[in-house]
């Protein structure tokens, strides 16, 4: 269960895991996220959204720059998460990312980790 | 009653833009770095430029154009559109964390060191200025 969306600009890369016995959903968002792009973006989210996970880590690590509308996609299906009893975290955004969560206190929102790993645990 | 804009100079870097805001972005920080703008004030001055530059993209009906120049003093980034903004106050205001939209000039406004926004029937002109001599 994985697929690529986009060559250039925006890479999404999806991948079901496990730890310790827990399964979750780990996208992998990579290049630059922005008003452009950002129903890519959406369309991802919203299918992983749907199967219901208990878990979703977005791995930010690859990803360069997202401005304030890709930041709302992502906090759209935040909402959508919570409202099903599911959880969200971020993981290593890159200094331009990180102004922006922080710019927009969404750092508060949504918990932010510096590994998969550390995220998957929780 | 706003003072006039300075007048733009002779020497600057244009672009004109639709959809490829990556280009805005990339032609930004690499303007920033030469003037001498230290590393984090280029990711604010990026940051700032692509949030009006994605007004553009949404609202402006042709080309957006961007300028930017710099002098010993600050580095000036200039987003000209046919779009006009109603709101004298737009982006003075802090929106909800979660708000659909809204946060676009509000950043702008946190991040650069100066915004001066003309808008009328025929246009909008914003310019960000970044001062060189704090950073």
């Amino acid at each position: 269960m994985w697929y690529n969306k986009g060559v250039d600009l925006l890479t999404l890369t999806v991948t079901a895991r496990e730890s310790a016995g827990q399964p979750y959903t780990l996208v992998i968002i990579s290049g630059e996220a922005d008003v452009t792009n950002r129903e890519d973006l959406r369309t991802v989210l919203d299918e992983e959204v749907a199967q219901r996970p208990s878990t979703m880590i977005l791995d930010l690590a690859g990803l360069r720059f997202m401005d304030s509308s890709a930041l709302h996609v992502i906090l759209q299906a935040n909402r959508a998460l919570d409202r099903q009893g599911g959880m969200m975290a971020l993981v290593a955004p890159q200094e331009a990312v990180a102004k922006m969560l922080r710019l927009t206190t969404a750092d508060r929102l949504v918990p932010v980790f510096g590994t998969v790993e550390d995220a998957a645990a929780g | 009653m706003s003072t006039e804009p300075s007048p733009v100079p002779d020497a600057m870097t244009t672009l004109t833009f639709t959809t490829d805001l990556s280009a805005v972005r990339a032609m930004v920080a690499s303007h920033a770095r030469q003037a001498g703008l230290s590393a984090a004030r280029v990711i604010d001055l990026v940051l700032a430029v692509s949030e009006v530059a994605a007004n553009t993209f949404r609202h402006a009906r042709s080309a957006g154009t961007l300028d930017i120049w710099h002098d010993a003093d600050e580095i000036v980034c200039q987003i000209t559109d046919d779009g006009f903004i109603s709101d004298p106050l737009v982006g003075t205001r802090r929106p909800a964390v979660d708000a659909m939209g809204g946060h676009g000039l509000w950043l702008v406004n946190q991040v650069c060191d100066r915004v001066d926004l003309r808008s009328d029937q025929t246009g909008t002109t914003i310019r960000l200025h970044m001062f060189l001599r704090t950073s």
